[in-house]
């Protein structure tokens, strides 16, 4: 049972810290979200055999940890402005910071102003690569509303780039 | 791919019409050198690729986690059995104490209805003795309801006449 689960639900937890990285925009707590699923699937070991995309459902109990968080840090929150903050400036890494211009930076902060649903969708597919029945999956969303965010998404993106070359910005 | 091809391929990506297989060709394109009007393009796809090279950091993850799921196995036995430990003694605690109740009541309350005769005829006589007694005091009760009837009748003579009475004056 250990060995199935180190080997097939253990090589998930890059993919699973990115996706809560991405939601909460805090590597320790993307951390311990992650544990945390790897803990819950642990603890439900027994219905495993019934799941067929385990990493899907592993990406979904993310998701839904994650958010959990996330609402309960904005209730606690009270200076929402400097937690976006918090999460444009986490969201590069040393490498990022030192060697790549601003342009990756103004992308990273393009992405991170997404609304939610919009940033997991294009996260999912842009990034990790999923297909969209995936992304459904691991959003509970209908294929419509995947494909609805994404397009809202990439074309949030390619407006600013549309104005950054107007402006020359 | 020349320039046109991308072009193409990059309307229909921000049309959501692309494939997986196309979106990984234009991540691949974007790896080289591109033209300048291409630049912005080509950082938003470097940008993804970067993402996905990203890793939980940290010592030995794999090692913590192996190990809080070692300490989570048997905690969660733990609890279910000190849980059906609770009931139990819950339960033991009722079933205590309705037997020391019902002990008391026995003893506050001493069964009487014990066999007081030992011979049929001697119990058969008692008993009509009894039953004598009870309807000597059923014909007292009687006759003292008879009296009560004559108060009655008389009662409602006098109410009547005055009700009489009352007729006529009226009339």
């Amino acid at each position: 049972m250990l060995e199935d689960f180190e080997n097939r639900v253990l090589p998930t937890k890059n993919k699973l810290f990115r996706f809560a990285f991405r939601l909460l925009g805090s590597s320790e707590e993307a951390k311990d979200v992650v544990q945390e699923v790897l803990i819950k699937v642990w603890n439900g070991r027994e219905n495993l055999t019934a799941i067929q995309n385990i990493e899907a459902w592993c990406m979904r109990i993310t998701k839904n940890l994650a958010l959990d968080r996330l609402r309960a840090r904005q209730r606690r929150a009270t200076n929402p402005i400097e937690d976006g903050a918090e999460i444009r400036n986490e969201t590069l890494t040393p490498h990022e910071r030192t060697e790549i211009h601003e342009h990756m930076q103004r992308i990273t902060e393009m992405i991170a102003a997404l609304p939610e649903k919009q940033r997991q969708v294009i996260h999912l597919r842009d990034v990790e690569g999923y297909s969209y029945n995936e992304i459904c999956e691991i959003l509970e969303l209908d294929m419509n509303q995947v494909k609805v965010n994404l397009f809202r998404a990439r074309n949030a993106v390619r407006e600013k780039f549309v104005k950054i070359n107007a402006y020359g910005l | 791919m020349d320039s046109k091809q991308i072009h193409q391929l990059l309307e229909r990506y921000w049309n959501c019409e692309t494939s997986l297989e196309e979106e990984r060709a234009l991540r691949e394109y974007f790896r080289g050198q591109v033209p300048e009007n291409l630049d912005e393009v080509a950082g938003l796809f470097r940008y993804f690729e970067s993402q996905q090279q990203k890793e939980i950091s940290g010592l030995d993850f794999d090692g913590q986690v192996k190990q809080q799921i070692r300490q989570h196995r048997p905690k969660g036995k733990l609890i279910n059995l000190a849980f059906a430990l609770r009931i139990a003694a819950g339960l033991l605690v009722v079933m205590v104490a309705t037997y020391f109740v019902r002990q008391e009541m026995r003893k506050s309350y001493p069964a009487e209805v014990a066999d007081t005769y030992s011979d049929p005829q001697l119990a058969l006589e008692e008993t009509k003795k009894a039953l004598m007694m009870l309807s000597k005091g059923f014909n007292k009760a009687e006759k003292e309801a008879g009296r009560l009837k004559v108060f009655n009748q008389a009662e409602q003579k006098i109410q009547g006449k005055v009700l009489d009475g009352e007729t006529e004056d009226q009339i």
